[in-house]
């Protein structure tokens, strides 16, 4: 059995890669399951989806605690303890990173166990979509690429089947295959062998005890510390503020929902980039056309 | 009895302090949060939420607030009655415990739109009717956003839930119009009733202001676009916001004294179409073919409505 996981931000289109990746399997006669994990939907927030292959029937349940194949949608992702991408992976786990930067320089920066695959794959959805962040297609090609299982034809069959179920149009969908062919052709395939792996054990069950009420049911003492949080690596565009332009209007301040645009001492507007999730209704609502936004490219510089 | 605030009629002069601290994992664009962060930026500090079971349940998250003022998490169908209680209990510690009157805060009940048309209707009505005072502010984004967008009673005629898909039988996705609880309220006479949006702060604002001198229930219905459950880029969350108001879909208005008056009226309202086709929540509306039938259905509910004022 392969299991593969797909990591990425809502929004990115990771569970339709695990589906995708799932119909082409099963248009290539194996075996398949896939399934998303998240909580509460939300926008740019880490999600995991996953997909089993196999040429038996599936019959393992529940998350994917050691894959064989991990393919990352946002290299910010990597360093992120909640979402964790690279749990479970050892030097025979297959990663697949989409990110500008070269294999080598991923394996020094993130200190993995091997080298992985990188491939820019934002940029050619930008090319083919015109949306950087739609991110399901192409993953959904360079994981069947990398099983080495998959032909192109049942995996452009099933972005037509798996897209088609999700009401894109005709026009949409012949786009996502021409992206498809080109990701699936500008790789190395059949990279990954089946190794024989112990069913994983179902998790044990945890005994509640009851605790004190102080324990039980906590306070937070301190006001507003949500700040200590950052959501600004959920950020996919920067938007930047060109000052020159800038009327200091204050539009952009009031519209932005998450209080990321303070109002600097010269009276214009600051944007707190630790905080900013690059929803980019300042750019859109600046009057001055004073904010433009570039694509985050990587978790580092 | 009305009530003589001082409105404000610049940006510039709206609360520069963030009330509601950023770091929240609710989605990038998120109207209703807009609307929270602006009703606070006017509500001030001395705030105490009670917050239903809902998206803005991840406002707080253990062991993060973004408020400075208490925040108890209830049910969905219990906020109100949670503020029934603290209120109680402040009153209490103010009359017979010695707590400085200075030391009083505002009780506001946080919920969305499943709990306030649905499960938590029946705990406000009697919380309106016993002339409980507190604050209710519902983020209506129109379903069940935190659980993957499910059918509310708020969600509109044409629109399409995950438990009210189009399909070949129910071609219109939703089949009932919006549940009108804003006249539902009215029908209490609570002191003060708004709508407000996230696109129109300085009518948001004024409402809040005009609200906070009052006492007894007061009650607000925001809209929140939702980039998530809607469907559209969360760059046009106020896009859509505005949209809702020019083409007349979401009525800003307010009911004070027994009188309900509409404090932005379009001049020409723009068509239906403008709004819907938009969101991808509406797109069966627009593909394989246009439904002329439904979209004229939704128009003729929105002129419907303006006609007596018009």
């Amino acid at each position: 059995m392969l299991r593969i996981r797909f990591h990425g931000r809502g929004g990115q289109g990771i569970k339709t890669a695990s589906q995708i990746l799932g119909s082409a399997a099963f248009l290539s006669e194996f075996r398949a399951q896939d399934f998303p994990l998240y909580g509460a939907e939300r926008r740019g927030a880490p999600i995991v989806a996953s997909t089993r292959i196999d040429r038996k029937n599936v019959m393992e349940r529940g998350a994917i605690y050691h894959p064989d194949l991990v393919l990352v949608g946002d290299e910010s992702l990597i360093g992120d303890p909640v979402a964790a991408p690279l749990s479970g992976t050892d030097s025979s786990t297959l990663i697949f990173i989409n990110s500008t930067h070269r294999p080598e320089d991923l394996r020094d920066h993130f200190k993995l166990f091997s080298l992985p695959v990188s491939a820019d794959l934002t940029r050619l959805c930008e090319l083919h979509l015109k949306r950087g962040n739609v991110l399901s297609t192409a993953l959904a090609a360079a994981a069947a690429r990398l099983t080495g299982l998959i032909s192109l034809e049942a995996l452009l069959q099933a972005v037509d089947m798996e897209l088609g179920e999700s009401g894109l149009g005709r026009e949409i969908r012949e786009k996502n295959q021409t992206l498809a062919g080109e990701v699936f052709n500008s790789m190395d395939g059949g990279t990954l062998v089946e190794k024989e792996r112990t069913p994983e054990p179902a998790a044990a069950f945890l005994d509640m005890k009851q605790e004190e009420v102080s324990r039980a049911a906590p306070l937070v003492l301190t006001p507003g510390n949500m700040a200590l949080r950052k959501t600004g690596n959920w950020r996919m565009e920067r938007p930047e503020i060109n000052y020159e332009d800038c009327n200091a209007c204050w539009i952009c301040f009031v519209r932005c929902p998450d209080g990321a645009m303070g109002i600097g001492t010269d009276g214009k507007p600051v944007i707190d980039y630790e905080h900013c999730k690059g929803c980019l209704i300042c750019a859109e609502e600046c009057p001055k056309h004073a904010i433009h936004f570039t694509r985050e490219v990587s978790a580092w510089v | 009895m009305t009530t003589d605030t001082i409105p404000i009629k610049k940006i510039k002069e709206i609360n520069r302090d963030e009330l509601v601290a950023p770091g929240t994992p609710l989605c990038a664009g998120c109207g209703g949060l807009e609307a929270l962060r602006l009703a606070q930026k006017e509500l001030g500090e001395n705030v105490l939420f009670t917050n239903a079971a809902g998206c803005f349940t991840l406002l707080s998250v253990y062991p993060f607030t973004p408020f400075r003022g208490s925040w108890l998490y209830t049910s969905m169908s219990s906020p109100a009655a949670a503020a029934q209680g603290i209120r109680d209990a402040l009153d209490v510690r103010m009359d017979k415990r010695g707590l400085d009157r200075s030391e009083d805060m505002q009780v506001m009940v946080i919920a969305g739109d499943g709990s306030t048309y649905d499960m938590g209707l029946s705990p406000t009505s009697a919380a309106i009717h016993r002339g409980l005072d507190f604050i209710y502010f519902c983020y209506d984004n129109e379903g069940y956003g935190n659980t993957g967008f499910q059918l509310s009673a708020a969600s509109p005629l044409g629109s399409a839930t995950q438990t009210a898909p189009p399909t070949r039988l129910h071609p219109s996705g939703t089949e009932a119009g919006k549940k009108d609880l804003f006249s539902i309220w009215a029908a209490h006479h609570p002191p003060y009733i708004a709508t407000v949006s996230p696109r129109e702060p300085l009518d948001l604002i004024n409402k809040v202001r005009k609200a906070q001198a009052l006492k007894g229930p007061r009650l607000f219905i925001s809209l929140a676009p939702c980039p998530t459950g809607w469907g559209f880029d969360p760059r046009q969350m106020h896009l859509i916001a505005k949209l809702a108001v020019d083409t007349g879909i979401f009525p800003l208005k307010e009911y004070e004294g027994g009188t309900v008056v509409h404090t932005r009226v379009p001049r020409k309202r723009q068509p239906v179409e403008t709004y819907l086709e938009l969101q991808k929540r509406f797109r069966h509306l627009f593909v394989p073919e246009k439904r002329e039938d439904i979209i004229a259905a939704i128009q003729k509910s929105v002129d419907d409505y303006w006609g007596p004022y018009e």
